[in-house]
């Protein structure tokens, strides 16, 4: 086990070397620059001697390879520099979106879960039953749905017309986030949870069910029938079991996914998240941050993948053994 | 005045225009300083004088104004910066124009008017300007905004070092700066030139805060200090900025006691916050303006007021091109642009055809310049004239082998942009041009255009004062790599013209220069000029007291700090928030 794990943790290092290496390229040859970047709001354009100077003042008058060589050595001292946008620290900036992102997106796939793991599961028990082609047919229609049309919709309905719940933000007041104000939190989350939530639904419920759909048939199910176990029981305790597998490695995949947080979501609802941070980061050409984040998502994706390979290899023998992949 | 979406309708011109005057009269007793600028002898008048052609909102007239209530104002994203010098674009105007008063200000008629400086003076070779500060104009801690300040504002915009996209360029001809005194202080050119005097519509940083600092990371940059009618209470990044009145605030009154503004990225979001009472206004496109025509709810909170600005949209042709160097094909493009079926559809009647690289609401332009007309025939035949004929039958036009087909380049944020595109694509089509739209993220696409690699862009003109001077865009020594005549045009007699202008201090000669200018750009035709269309926002009626001109809402004196609110007293109880 423990070599295992070593193993899988020395292949990690040149993983992240071709990450950073590919990303801090991709970023700079890319076509744009900070300061072509200005303007977007106002279509002003900053005379030549301005942008030479700008040039100058971002550090971009120094060859490529020199600009990476000092990335580097700065992020191995965990020095992710300075925002060019607002001149602050980009870790100040990445703290501040990051608890939103992550209660928005944890809660989201927290959501997804609840409905989707029991849904997956009935449907799978009964492939091709009217519970199965309905929840098929609606999953389909939900997963169909663009989220900028739907999230606008449930604005109009729930916020404009109805006045339940708030139209956007985090907050009702300019008051600060304390523990009293965890419920108007709650509050406002709730489109933008519903809105992550019903898309990523079928995704989910079709796994566990064509998972377990698979598993229902197999000898050990069939024996726990026969020795007795109600049909619920034999589902649930040897079906669904034994599906979690294939949930296990997707939930490596996706767990890196609640730090990227969603561009479309958190514009909509006005969400201060890091989905946000990136969108306009990367439109303003904020190599800093940009290169930051992309580094953190990088990172998270590594470790998670392999935390889920570690925790396949724990429930499931075989992995262990090297008998299955 | 309710619900009133304006149109280009002469009698509520009129009507405007009557209610501006009125309210100009007004604001002169209560706002202006004191004493009016002193003229040297050879001070040329960069004021424009222009009757707009174009209506102006104003409901200054509606009065008496009310104090109290918070205004709730949108910001379609996050400020960079609270640093004056530093700013770069829209929400940090926004923002810094309730909090820092500028040296001088732009009037709704677009004039020059006395504000950090009550007074200034230019000196008989037009290159040395002398201000006065007001003596009772102190920042909000009770320190008087000195001569110092300015002095250190107008260095740290020409410091290397310091990025200051928006003011860097006028400034590039100073020579030096000195204070001579407390309240005095003399800026000096290398150049006469006729525009000088608008760098000074210019807010002023507190030397003494910045003292000993990094001015690049200075906690000022984020937390202002306040010379203005607002003080800075706080910012939550992404989210929300929140201003109070100043209580030190001087020569003006603020009559909302709070300023929200919150950040809300999105246009159709943002109309929903408006309906729901959450901001009391917001910009609207032209699809949510006929959302609004239509919404009852809109109806019942809400009103929709539009004004033309000194913006228009062109396509820029590259002259250096082969395709583009005959001002004879040029000329054919702009006959191939149906821009009065633009304005219909497009624009649904809220945009004005142009002739030359101007707003019609400026004194350069002359309306006496009539568009070319669309007309596709004789566009064919200045096409078949300069040589481009369909010799192989391709059903292309082509000419020393080259087949007449480019890139049409338009920046992938602008619907209209990408629709006069494709309107003038269609056209060409069918005289055997094949223009291809393509749709470029902002900074890759203004990478090409600044650079010149481009055959044809879509572009949006914007001007935030009312300088008309063609020389940095359109004079032949300002190609790319040295200036932004990314167009690549060139014209001797166009040259000798803008030269001239540049040096006429008296503002009816230049205007007369200008005109034969405008003359040459329509024949020329070294772009495709289309249209100016009108901003459109939508307004809580609880906002009352709105003034519009050229400059829009906010580059204006007072601007949005002349608004009230209609509920004031029932909504806020004194020191409350209203919210």
């Amino acid at each position: 086990m423990i070599r295992y794990v070593a193993r899988r943790l020395l292949l990690a290092v040149p993983t992240l070397a071709g990450i950073v290496v590919l990303v801090f390229f991709l970023l700079h040859l890319a076509p744009g620059s900070p300061i072509s970047a200005l303007g977007a709001d106002t279509g002003r354009r900053v005379s030549v001697r301005a942008a030479e100077e700008m040039r100058r003042v971002y550090g971009l008058d120094r060859p490529l390879p020199e600009r990476f060589a000092s990335w580097v050595s700065r992020v191995a001292r965990l020095d992710f520099g300075e925002s060019f946008v607002d001149r602050r620290p980009v870790l100040e900036r990445i703290r501040e979106g990051l608890p939103f992102t992550l209660a928005l997106n944890g809660a989201a796939l927290l959501l997804t879960l609840a409905i989707a793991v029991p849904l997956g599961v009935a449907a799978g028990g009964r492939p091709e039953g009217p519970l199965d082609r309905a929840s098929g047919a609606i999953l389909f229609a939900l997963y169909s749905l663009p989220a900028f049309w739907a999230a606008l919709l449930l604005q109009t309905l729930f916020a404009v017309r109805l006045r339940w719940l708030p139209l956007y933000g985090v907050s009702s007041d300019s008051d600060d986030l304390s523990g009293g104000r965890l419920s108007d939190l709650v509050l406002h989350a709730v489109l933008p949870v519903v809105c992550l939530t019903y898309g990523s639904l079928a995704f989910f419920a079709r796994l566990i069910r064509a998972s377990v759909a698979e598993t229902r048939n197999a000898d050990y199910v069939l024996a726990a029938r026969a020795r007795g176990l109600s049909r619920r029981a034999a589902l649930w305790k040897h079906a669904f079991r034994n599906a979690l597998l294939p949930l296990v490695t997707l939930l490596g995949l996706i767990l890196p996914g609640l730090l990227s947080g969603s561009v479309i979501i958190e514009r909509i609802f006005n969400w201060p998240g890091l989905g946000r941070l990136y969108f306009d980061s990367i439109l303003s050409r904020d190599y800093p941050v940009v290169l930051a984040l992309s580094l953190l998502g990088a990172v998270a994706t590594l470790v998670l993948t392999l935390a889920a390979d570690i925790a396949s290899a724990v429930v499931d023998p075989r992995v262990r053994d090297g008998t299955v992949s | 005045m309710r619900a009133v979406i304006r149109r280009t309708a002469p009698r509520l011109a009129a009507f405007c225009l009557a209610a501006l005057a009125a309210a100009t009269a007004c604001r002169k007793g209560d706002a202006a300083a004191p004493a009016r600028p002193s003229v040297g002898s050879a001070r040329p008048s960069p004021v424009s004088t222009a009757i707009p052609a174009l209506g102006y909102v104003d409901e200054s007239s509606q009065g008496p104004p009310v104090d109290g209530g918070t205004l709730s104002r949108r910001l379609p994203g996050d400020p960079a910066t609270l640093n004056a010098v530093m700013q770069s674009g829209v929400p940090e105007q926004e923002v810094l124009q309730y909090v820092s008063r500028n040296l001088l200000d732009f009037d709704a008629r677009m004039r020059l008017i006395p504000g950090l400086a009550e007074t200034w003076s230019v000196s008989p070779d037009g290159r040395a300007y002398t201000f006065r500060l007001r003596a009772d104009a102190v920042w909000e801690d009770g320190s008087p905004v000195t001569a110092a300040d300015a002095v250190f504002t107008i260095r740290r915009i020409v410091d290397p070092k310091v990025p200051s996209p928006v003011f860097k360029s006028v400034f590039e001809g100073l020579e030096s700066v000195e204070a001579s005194g407390d309240r005095t202080f003399v800026a000096r050119f290398r150049e006469p030139y006729a525009y000088h005097a608008m760098a000074f519509v210019l807010p002023l940083l507190p030397e003494k805060r910045f003292a000993g600092r990094d001015f690049l990371r200075a906690p000022d940059n984020r937390s202002p200090l306040s010379n203005g009618p607002y003080r800075f209470v706080s910012w939550k990044p992404q989210r929300e900025i929140v201003l109070e009145r100043n209580p030190r605030s001087w020569g003006s009154r603020a009559h909302f006691d709070r300023v929200i503004f919150r950040v809300v990225p999105e246009d159709p979001v943002a109309y929903r916050g408006l309906v729901a009472g959450d901001v009391d206004e917001t910009r609207l496109d032209t699809s949510l303006r006929d959302r609004a025509a239509a919404d009852v709810a809109f109806a019942k909170c809400c009103r929709a007021v539009e004004y033309y600005d000194l913006g228009f949209n062109y396509i820029a042709l590259n002259n250096r091109s082969p395709l583009f160097a005959d001002a004879r094909v040029r000329r054919a493009m702009t006959m191939l642009l149906d821009r009065a079926a633009i304005v219909r559809g497009l624009y649904r009647g809220s945009a004005r055809i142009i002739s030359g690289p101007w707003a019609p609401d400026l004194s350069a332009y002359d309306g006496s310049v009539v568009p070319l007309p669309f007309d596709p025939a004789a566009a064919s035949a200045l096409l078949d004239a300069s040589g481009w004929r369909d010799s192989n039958g391709d059903g292309t036009r082509d000419r020393a082998g080259r087949d007449f087909t480019f890139d049409l380049l338009v920046s992938s944020g602008t619907t209209a942009g990408r629709q006069i595109d494709e309107t003038l694509a269609a056209e060409l089509a069918k005289v055997g041009i094949r223009a291809q739209v393509r749709a470029m993220e902002w900074a890759a696409f203004t990478e090409r255009i600044d650079a010149g690699d481009f055959e044809a862009a879509s572009l949006a003109w914007s001007a935030s004062d009312p300088n008309p001077d063609p020389y940095p865009y359109w004079h032949s020594s300002q190609r790319p790599p040295r200036g932004l005549n990314s167009g690549f045009y060139r014209n001797p007699e166009a040259d000798r013209l803008m030269e001239e202008a540049r040096r006429e201090p008296g503002e009816n000669r230049r205007n007369g220069v200008y005109h034969r200018l405008h003359r040459i750009f329509r024949d020329d035709a070294p772009v495709i000029f289309v249209v100016t269309a009108s901003h459109k926002f939508g307004f809580s009626n609880r906002v009352r007291g709105l003034v519009a001109s050229p400059l829009g809402f906010s580059s204006i004196w007072p601007g949005p700090i002349g608004w009230w609110r209609a509920d004031a007293p029932a909504a806020s109880a004194p020191g409350a928030a209203a919210r």
